[in-house]
Order: C-alpha cells, then sequence, then structure tokens
C-alpha cells in the first residue's frame, strides 16, 4: 500500500497545482464577466471587446489545427461566415430561434470542417494549403452571388440577438463566458489522449503512425473542430454587431486569423486571446500611423516568423521553463513494467513470419524475396552490408512501405496490408534510427503516446490514471523515470534514444523492432544499451534487430538473418553466421585475383 | 463556332498572364521550396510603376518599361533577402506565412503611398485590333500573347542553351551536389527571385491596360497562378504554362456558358477536383508514395 | 608538405559524435583508402574534407592551408571533387550537361576547352557515349557511377574524393568501377576512397586506415591489411579491436 501511495502523494501534488490554476481561472473569468454586465462604457469600446472574444473563439479553433496538429488552414474566415450567416439567415429569413440558428451555423461549418479534413488523406503542406484556399474563394463567391438566399453583397440586417441577452452588456458578457469556457475546453484537450495524439502528428507524423497513432482521423477531427470554433465564433459575432456582409468572410480575413494566431502563440490558448486582442486593439492605438498601420502589420508577420515562431507566449513559455526547471518526479511507488511475454510456458511460436517479401522502387529492387521467421521469446539480428535493404524491410513491416509481393504475418494473423497504426494495436513496437521522438512534449508524454496505442490493455484496477502509470514505469525499466518533465530535447542522445524505447515499451509490444539502436551511442552507452536488451530478454520479449556494430549484435542475439542486394544469404545462430564465406563475401568483398596488392 | 473562336483567343491571352505568374512562381518553388504567396503583388508592382512612369511621371511607354524591369529585378533581390534568406533553414510554415506577411505588407504599402483609388493604364499602341472573320484580335491581347510566346522560347534558351541556365537547374534539383560542383548555389537563388520578380511585373505590365491597376489585382491572380501551377503539375515548368492556358480558357469559356458572377469560382472547382482525384497535376511526379 | 592532412578533428552531427580524433594524411599520387563497417564515420571524413560539414576540433590541411569551416564551393575551387555516396547525378541533366557542370566553375578555362574535356570523357568511358543525351534518372547504377566520376574528374582536381562507388552495384560492374578507379591512378590524380568492400578497395589502394565508430584503429598497406583479423572484426566483430 505504501508503493503506491508515493505515487499517489506525488500525483496529487501535481493535480493540486491544476485544480489551482483552475480556480484562479474560474475567478478571473467571472470577474470579467461580472465587469461586463455592470460597467457602462461607449459603444466603441463595447463593439471592440465583442469583436475580441468573438474572433478569439475562431482563433481558438487554429490553436486546434495549426497549433496542436500542425495543419496549415487558411480558411477559417470561411468558417466564421458559415456560423455567422447561419444565425444571420436562421433568425432573419427562417424564424428560428438564436440557439437553433446557432446550432445550425456550428454544425454545418463542423461538417465542412471534417470534409477539408479528409482531404489531408492524400494531401499536406502546399497542397493542403491550396484547398483551404479553394474552399475559402469558393465559399466568399457563393456568399456574395446567391444572393438569392444571402441576400449578396447588401449583406443580412437586423440580426436578432437571444431573447435574455438583448442588452450591450449582457451580450458581451454572455461572449465573455463562452470565451472562457472554449478556451479552458482547448487549454484541457492539450492533455487528454487526443491532444496527444494531435501534437504526435504535428511533431513526427511518421513516428504517431507507427506508434499507434490513427493520423487521418487526427487530422479530420483537428480540422472538425476548429471549423466548429469558427462557426462558433462566426454565430455569436453575427448576433453581436446585428448585421454582416460577405466582405467580412474573406482571404483577407482568414490571413487576419492566421496572423492574430501567430502573434501571441498559436500552441497556448492564453497566446491565442492575447494576440487576438493585441491585433484588435492595435489599430486603434496606432491609429496615428493612419493607413500605413496595415503595411506594419504585414512588416510584422514577416518579423515574428523570423525572429518569434512561436509568438509571444511561445517565447515567454520557454524562458518561463529556463526559470524553472521541471520537478522530478517521485519514483519510489512505481509498480514494475509489465510486459506481455512472461508466457515461456507457451512454448516457442512463430511470432513474425515473411514469405517471399518484395519491394520495388521504380526498377530497383530493394527487397527481393526475403524469407525469415521469428520465433517468440528470441532475440533475432537482421544485418547486411550498406544498401542490403535491411531497413526497407523494417519499413515494410512497419507498414510504412507498402509491398510489391509477398506476406507478412504476425501472431497467426496476415498484416500485409495494414497501415502503421493498425500494426501497433497487434502489438508491433518500433524505434527509429535516426531517433524520431515528439520534440514539442515532454518525456512523459511521449512514452504516454506510445501507451495510448489502440489495444493496449492497461486496465489494473487501481484508482488515478493508468496510463500515466504505465507510462511511468517503462520509464522506470530504462531509469529515466526521475526525468519524465522534462523536454525531450534536454535529453542527450543516448537518454534519447531510451525514451524511445520506453515509448515503445509502454504500448506491451509483443514484439519489438530496434533499427540501429546503437547508432550514435558511445561505448558507455552502447553497453548500458546491451544490458537493457538483455533485462528485455530474460522478460520474454520478443526483438528484431538491425545493427551494424556485430559486437552488439553477438551478445544479444540468438539468431542472425544476413541481407545482401535485398535477398537474404544467410540465417541460422551468430556462431556459424559470422563465419560463413557468403557473409564475409557480402561485408569484405571478393579478393580481386586481377589486381595484385601493392607492396 | 465564331464565339467559340473568339472566347478561345480571350482565354489564351488571360491564360498567358497566369502562365507568366505561375512560371514565376514556380521557378522559386523548385530552386527553394517555397511557395511564394507574394508572387501576384510582383505584378501588382510592376502595374503600378507603370503607372506612374509613363502615367504620371510623363516618361515615355517603353523607357517606363525599362526602368520597371530594372526596378523589378531590383525588388526580387531584396525580397530574397528580406523575406526568404532569414528563414530558408525552417520548415515550410513559417515561410510560407512569411511570404503572406509579405503579400499583405506590398498591397498595404502601396495603398499607403498611391491611395485607393484604382488606376488606368492606356495601352502601347493606339489601334484597337483587327477583325478576321468572325474573331475580333484585340492588340492587347496579341501583344500578351506574343511577348508570352517570347518569354517561354527565352525561358527555354536560357535554360536548356546556357550553362547558367543548366547551373540553376542543377541548384534546384540538388542544391547540395550543386555546392560540391563549386556552383554558387546562393547566387543561383537570387538570380532565381529576380527573374521571377521581372516575370511578375511583366504580367503586370501587360495586363494592366485590360484591367483596373489596383492593390488587390495581385492576390487573385496570384491565387490563380497557384492554381494553374498545380492543374499543369507542381514544380513542372511546362506545366506551368500548359497550366496558365488552360485555367485562362475553362474560366473564360465558363463566364460566358454558364455564369458570370462565379468565373473565379471555375478555377478554384477545377483545382479542387485535380487536388483530389490527380494531385501531380497533368505532367507533375506522383504526391507521395507511402502505404 | 602532405597533400591532405587531418589532425584529431572530431566532428559531430548534432548531438552524435560521427569521429573523434581523427589523424590521416594523404600525399600526391597516392590512392589511399578508408575502409570500415557502415557508421564508422567514412563518408563523415569525406564530408568534413569537402567542407559539407564543420568540424568541432582538429585541423584540416590542404597544401598547408586550413581549409575547415571553408565553404563547399571555394574548397572545390581549391581543387577537392568529391563523387558523393550514392552518387547524385542531377536527374534532369543529360549526362553531357552533368559532365560540363562539373567543369564549370574551375578556376580558368574557355567554353570550347570545356566542350572537349567533356569530349574526353566519352573515351574514358566509351560506354556512355551513346547515352550522351540521355538524362540522369534514366540512368542505371552502375552508368551513373562512371557519369559521377567523370563529373568529378572535370574539374581537373588535384584530390578526387570517392564515396562508396560500388554501393548498390552487382559484381561486375564493380570490377568495371574499379578498373576506371586504376586508370585514374595512372594518370596521376590522387584518390582517397572510402569503400566497405574492403577486399576490392585494398587491390587498387596504396594505403588504408580503418575506421570504427569514428575511431581509427589501424593503417597500414595492402598487404598488412589483406586478410587481417582486426579489419575482419572491424566489419563483423569477435575481434579485440583497439578502442581510441
Amino acid at each position: 500500500m505504501s508503493e503506491l501511495a508515493s505515487t499517489t502523494v506525488t500525483k496529487k501534488r501535481v493535480k493540486g497545482k491544476v485544480a489551482a490554476g483552475s480556480v484562479i481561472y474560474l475567478l478571473v473569468a467571472l470577474a470579467a464577466i461580472f465587469l461586463a454586465l455592470h460597467t457602462s462604457m461607449p459603444a466603441y469600446t463595447r463593439n471592440l471587446l465583442m469583436q475580441t472574444s468573438t474572433y478569439a473563439i475562431a482563433v481558438l479553433g487554429l490553436t486546434i489545427v495549426l497549433g496542436y496538429t500542425g495543419q496549415i488552414n487558411l480558411g477559417q474566415a470561411a468558417f466564421f461566415g458559415l456560423g455567422a450567416y447561419g444565425v444571420a439567415l436562421g433568425t432573419t429569413s427562417f424564424g428560428l430561434s438564436f440557439g437553433t440558428s446557432l446550432l445550425l451555423g456550428t454544425g454545418i461549418a463542423a461538417l465542412a470542417g471534417a470534409a477539408l479534413g479528409l482531404t489531408t488523406l492524400r494531401l499536406g503542406g502546399h497542397y493542403l494549403a491550396m484547398v483551404t484556399i479553394s474552399f475559402q474563394t469558393i465559399l466568399s463567391l457563393v456568399l456574395t452571388n446567391w444572393i438569392s438566399l444571402t441576400h449578396g453583397p447588401d449583406g443580412v440586417p437586423s440580426i436578432p440577438r437571444p431573447v435574455r441577452f438583448q442588452g450591450g452588456n449582457a451580450y458581451l458578457a454572455l461572449c465573455i463566458a463562452v470565451l472562457a469556457v472554449v478556451a479552458y475546453l482547448v487549454w484541457w484537450l492539450r492533455r487528454t489522449k487526443l491532444g496527444r495524439a494531435l501534437q504526435a502528428t504535428r511533431d513526427n507524423e511518421l513516428a504517431a503512425g507507427v506508434v499507434g497513432v490513427d493520423t487521418f482521423q487526427s487530422k479530420v477531427i483537428a480540422f472538425a473542430l476548429s471549423a466548429l470554433l469558427g462557426g462558433l465564433g462566426g454565430g455569436f459575432f453575427a448576433g453581436g454587431f446585428a448585421y454582416i456582409s460577405p466582405d467580412q468572410f474573406s482571404f483577407n480575413e482568414s490571413v487576419v486569423f492566421l496572423t492574430m494566431a501567430l502573434l501571441g502563440g498559436c500552441r497556448l490558448p492564453v497566446g491565442t486571446v492575447f494576440g487576438t486582442g493585441l491585433l484588435i486593439m492595435l489599430p486603434e492605438w496606432l491609429r496615428f500611423l493612419k493607413i500605413i498601420y496595415l503595411a506594419v502589420y504585414g512588416g510584422a508577420v514577416i518579423l515574428i516568423m523570423v525572429f518569434m515562431p512561436d509568438g509571444i507566449f511561445g517565447y515567454l513559455a520557454v524562458l518561463w521553463r529556463r526559470l524553472r526547471p521541471a520537478a522530478a518526479i517521485d519514483t519510489a511507488g512505481l509498480a514494475p513494467l509489465r510486459l506481455s511475454q512472461q508466457a515461456a510456458s507457451e512454448g516457442a511460436r512463430t511470432l513474425l513470419k515473411v514469405t517471399e517479401l518484395t519491394k520495388h522502387f521504380g526498377g530497383v529492387k530493394a527487397v527481393d524475396g526475403v524469407d525469415m521467421a521469428v520465433q517468440s521469446n528470441t532475440v533475432h539480428a537482421l544485418i547486411g552490408p550498406n544498401g542490403s535493404g535491411k531497413t526497407t524491410l523494417l519499413n515494410v513491416l512497419s507498414g510504412i512501405y507498402r509491398p510489391t509481393g509477398g506476406r507478412v504475418e504476425f501472431d497467426g494473423s496476415e498484416i500485409t496490408q495494414l497501415k502503421p497504426f493498425q500494426r501497433a494495436g497487434h502489438g508491433l513496437g518500433r524505434t527509429f534510427q535516426n531517433i524520431r521522438l515528439f520534440g514539442d512534449m515532454n518525456v512523459l508524454d511521449n512514452v504516454r503516446v506510445g501507451a495510448d496505442r489502440p489495444g493496449n490493455v492497461i486496465e489494473d484496477g487501481l484508482a488515478g490514471d493508468p496510463v500515466e502509470r504505465r507510462a511511468l514505469a517503462a520509464l522506470e525499466f530504462v531509469g529515466l523515470a526521475n526525468r519524465a518533465q522534462e523536454a525531450v530535447g534536454s535529453l542527450s542522445y543516448g537518454h534519447q534514444r531510451l525514451v524511445e524505447i520506453a515509448r515503445a515499451l509502454a504500448g506491451n509490444p509483443k514484439l519489438l523492432l530496434l533499427d540501429e539502436p546503437g547508432a550514435g551511442l558511445n561505448h558507455v552507452e552502447k553497453d548500458a544499451l546491451v544490458a537493457l536488451l538483455q533485462r528485455l530478454k530474460e522478460h520474454g520479449l520478443t526483438v528484431l534487430i538491425i545493427d551494424h556494430d556485430m559486437r552488439l549484435v553477438e551478445q544479444v542475439a540468438d539468431r542472425i538473418t544476413v541481407l545482401n542486394f535485398g535477398r537474404h544469404i544467410a540465417d541460422g545462430i551468430p556462431a556459424e553466421v559470422l563465419r560463413n564465406p557468403d557473409v564475409i563475401v557480402a561485408y569484405l568483398g571478393k579478393v580481386n585475383t586481377n589486381a595484385a596488392p601493392r607492396a | 463556332m465564331g464565339i467559340a473562336l473568339q472566347l478561345l483567343f480571350t482565354g489564351l491571352g488571360i491564360g498567358s498572364i497566369y502562365a507568366l505568374v505561375a512560371l514565376g512562381f514556380v521557378l522559386i518553388f523548385r530552386a527553394t521550396n517555397v511557395v511564394n504567396f507574394a508572387q501576384g503583388d510582383f505584378a501588382m508592382l510592376g502595374a503600378f510603376a507603370m503607372v506612374i512612369l509613363a502615367v504620371e511621371l510623363g516618361f515615355s511607354y517603353w523607357l517606363s518599361i525599362l526602368i520597371t524591369v530594372v526596378i523589378m529585378a531590383a525588388f526580387g533581390a531584396l525580397f530574397n533577402l528580406g523575406v526568404y534568406y532569414p528563414l530558408r533553414n525552417r520548415t515550410f510554415l513559417p515561410v510560407i506565412i512569411s511570404t503572406i506577411g509579405a503579400s499583405i505588407l506590398l498591397e498595404n504599402g502601396m495603398l499607403a503611398a498611391h491611395g485607393p483609388q484604382p488606376q488606368s493604364l492606356p495601352s502601347l499602341f493606339d489601334s484597337p485590333g483587327f477583325s478576321l472573320g468572325p474573331v475580333f484580335f484585340d492588340t492587347q491581347y496579341l501583344v500578351i500573347l506574343a511577348v508570352t510566346l517570347a518569354m517561354v522560347v527565352f525561358q527555354y534558351l536560357l535554360f536548356e542553351r546556357t550553362l547558367l541556365g543548366k547551373k540553376m537547374q542543377a541548384t534546384s534539383q540538388d542544391k547540395e551536389m550543386a555546392s560540391m560542383l563549386g556552383i554558387p548555389v546562393a547566387w543561383m537563388i537570387m538570380i532565381t527571385f529576380m527573374y521571377s520578380s521581372v516575370l511578375g511585373g511583366l504580367a503586370g505590365i501587360l495586363v494592366a491596360p485590360i484591367l483596373f491597376v489596383s492593390v488587390g489585382m495581385g492576390s487573385s491572380i496570384a491565387l490563380k497562378a497557384f492554381a494553374a501551377s498545380i492543374i499543369g503539375g507542381f514544380g513542372d515548368v511546362s506545366g506551368a504554362i500548359v497550366g496558365g492556358l488552360t485555367l485562362g480558357v475553362v474560366e473564360t469559356f465558363g463566364a460566358a456558358y454558364i455564369s458570370v458572377p462565379y468565373k473565379d469560382a471555375f478555377a478554384f472547382l477545377v483545382l479542387l477536383i485535380f487536388l483530389l482525384f490527380r494531385p501531380q497535376g497533368l505532367f507533375g511526379e506522383k504526391v507521395g508514395e507511402k502505404a | 608538405m602532405r597533400l591532405l592532412e587531418l589532425e584529431n578533428v572530431t566532428a559531430t552531427y548534432g548531438k552524435v559524435a560521427a569521429l573523434h580524433d581523427l589523424s590521416i594524411y594523404i600525399d600526391e599520387g597516392e590512392i589511399v583508402t578508408l575502409l570500415g563497417a557502415n557508421g564508422a564515420g567514412k563518408s563523415t571524413t569525406l564530408r568534413v574534407i569537402s567542407g559539407l560539414l564543420k568540424p568541432r576540433n582538429g585541423s584540416v590541411r590542404f597544401l598547408g592551408q586550413t581549409i575547415a569551416g571553408h565553404s563547399p564551393e571555394s574548397i572545390f575551387r581549391l581543387g577537392v571533387a568529391h563523387v558523393p555516396e550514392r552518387r547524385r547525378v542531377f536527374p534532369g541533366l543529360t549526362v553531357r550537361e552533368n559532365f560540363l557542370l562539373g567543369g564549370s566553375n574551375r578556376r580558368g578555362g574557355t567554353r570550347t576547352e570545356l566542350d572537349a574535356d567533356a569530349e574526353r570523357m566519352f573515351e574514358i568511358f566509351p560506354e556512355l557515349r551513346g547515352f550522351a543525351n540521355a538524362l540522369g534518372w534514366t540512368l542505371s547504377g552502375g552508368q551513373q557511377q562512371m557519369v559521377a566520376i567523370g563529373r568529378g574528374l572535370m574539374s581537373h582536381p588535384k584530390i578526387l574524393l570517392l564515396d562508396e562507388p560500388s554501393l548498390g552495384l552487382g559484381p561486375l560492374v564493380v570490377e568495371q568501377v574499379y578498373k576506371v578507379i586504376a586508370d585514374i591512378r595512372r594518370t596521376g590524380t590522387t584518390v582517397l576512397l572510402v569503400e566497405q568492400n574492403a577486399n576490392m578497395a585494398l587491390s587498387v589502394a596504396d594505403r588504408g586506415y580503418v575506421l570504427e565508430t569514428g575511431h581509427l584503429v589501424t593503417q597500414g598497406r595492402p598487404a598488412e591489411l589483406w586478410d587481417n583479423e582486426e579489419v575482419r572484426s572491424a566489419y563483423l566483430g569477435g575481434g579485440h579491436a583497439q578502442q581510441a
């Protein structure tokens, strides 16, 4: 009981901080609402505040899709417009209540966002930017030209407010309240499983997929949520200003939203709200600059990108982290990591079976009809000279490449056509030769993503967060639990390698694929790695390892498969394989009988 | 039949403008992997320079064109140094956003300098054109087609016949390898920006007599030029030309036979169709190959 | 004065140390080979020499002049030609254009001389003559290797850095490539040859260095390194290689 007590105490301390912060936030929000209700202010100021709060709701959508998920969205104003016109037309043309119209507008926006998100299946980067711009432009044209529905350029006047919030102050208070709730939810999202999935997709999409994140689904959800918030903000905007017209929802406005997100720092809700407020107030303060202020604004965007790409609050957050180093976690009470394969009683079986596997790239046969079988509870090494196809084979096993031919069977199921995250769901874990950690998440969150993988059985009947417990246990196994709260970038290369392994272990893999785990490690770190591998072996884990360091391979491998020119040329126990003349020739080359060695 | 031919002529004319802007945009992309959202504003700058020089300051048309080309080249260099160079090692997102910022800066800077009133630029030639059968050949459109053809030929000769052109191609195909052969990569990129800027400026000079010269004219041309380069095949030089011409024709026919107000939507509808079903465009390589 | 000298060079990629305290040299006219398994630091050594990677510590001197930290373009102009791993022939340019570019930035020389030099390349690589106007991406691996080597020779370099010319090539093609390398030797061009295929490399080299995880573990003439247990263990383990 005392073991668990320490962990609980630690977590209570952290939870305590979060709870205190939430209470403060609640008080601040209530104070703002109170002030809005009871301060008399000129209509002009009230309008600015209303614009700020409704815009901020929309820009928080960009926090989700751009800040958390890393997807570019240049059409946020279109979703804003869908929400606005939903409310405007719903109330004035169709006689619906404000609430129903808001629901309608927001819902349509969310659906449109999801549809846009679906395009990310095959597109990313510039192409995605173009899709969002196209959507934005087409919508602007429809709003302007479908006069029978939207009233065209004349716009929609006399938009009513909800019955209980007719007065200026009351409506403002409502907007602020909604903003407060939305901002809190966006902040909270970051800490959820979905939030981690989004951030993993942003930081390293390839690794995220391999580790078990359905990155496509994450992107669709991100777009849908972003559009939903855009529509929500737009709906309240319409009610606030009572009149809307198409030119308020153009591409230029999308650019404005983007700038607001970037200025404050698109990853932090507080930054987003700050950036929005700043950019709405700034033109007022810069009035004296008159017409140049927009030009200055454009120049400012360039400067922000060059000098402060994380925005003002992003920059402050980095400073904050430097001043207050992360708290160490008390690890005394952690239960040891449970790995699935203490099932030595089951007897040996073929866990991974590769049959006639082929992968061609154009004319190049990177993998050419390879057969390989990995037995459970063994460490199996895959070696071969540079260019022999090892990494390609591993990538086919992970699902990153689709094979040209052949089959892959894992624990009795055929997985040849499965996507990477689905293979993770079957219990396939993997690390990468060039370490692929999620650079903007801390150590613990990185490992948590591993534990989040579909099909991972972690429910242990205890109180608290089983995912966190599992992640901490995995970190403890590799000896890094005390550094769980640190940013991954601050760790040494060798330690980063260990975090990657912990991430895979947190997913309770049946088979662990290690791609050159020794690469870049010094002797001390390599010895530690060998010890870790031997411990994993003792726990009964099955491992497939690629490495060039034969000393390392000799110490851990039960069986070795050798590839050359995409084909397997030897397969057996280390002692035999490493003395096999074909293998020696593959590495060192044939003795050239034509040229005599120079004395 | 006569109408169709007329529309074809007009469509090719406006398509040539898109092609010129798209060409400049694709060249920058190939050399630096940057999507330049301010490419259309190069056209806007060229048009305004002509207005200021030829109309307000009263220089001769040809002299104004010459000065404008020089200004655009210098501007391209400035753009390279100020917008691309500081961000050359970052991921694509900061760079795209930076070019968006440049676009805002340029448009509003010009607005501040010259006011919001749209300007007009007279055509170089006095005669409005001539008729041949059912088709009326507007002089300005003929000029556009002629200049575009000349630029395409120039482009071909530059890239295929000169060593400089080969060096520029090498830089865009493999920057590091080019530097290993002693090719001054930073200079190649500078030249690319300058040349693209001139192409954009030329497009502006050519289209100005047809449209009004306004600070926003660049944005709409740019968006369509991007669409054109994707339709032609992102990153492919001949694709930019074909894509631009295709888009101009589709748009013109669409406006005439389907609907005028939604004219601009056709470009984006076609683009969306390509993005969804054939993102590599007409000539490009397959986009993405992972499982 | 040595043509090329590295002294106590340490180089890193971010946090990963790739070379530790490496000291090697080459005299004019030699063929020297760098051997070792993948990840030993061979390619890194070439990248340090040609200026693609700035060393953390140590000195790199070419004809007595320090070149560490200089740009690849300026080091190229001193007479260092780097033929990289996997060849990197410009895919959208023809064989002839690739050759021309190889010589287009050397000191001096007119266009006519450049064209003449390119013609000469087709005499050295007669099997490429039919492919003079073929685009780089259409060529086979062996042909690309010939083009890459020819492109390197076009600048009349004082030293040619060859990175794993046999990589990914079938045994017959490898023999052809090595015949060319032996011919280059005869023209007096100094060559620093990086190879995994130790025996092939030792068949043309005057001297060899053996690297293991960034350290120099042994060196000597081919006769000494031939059938050397240390060399084999550097690749395949099971030996007692020294650890610097």
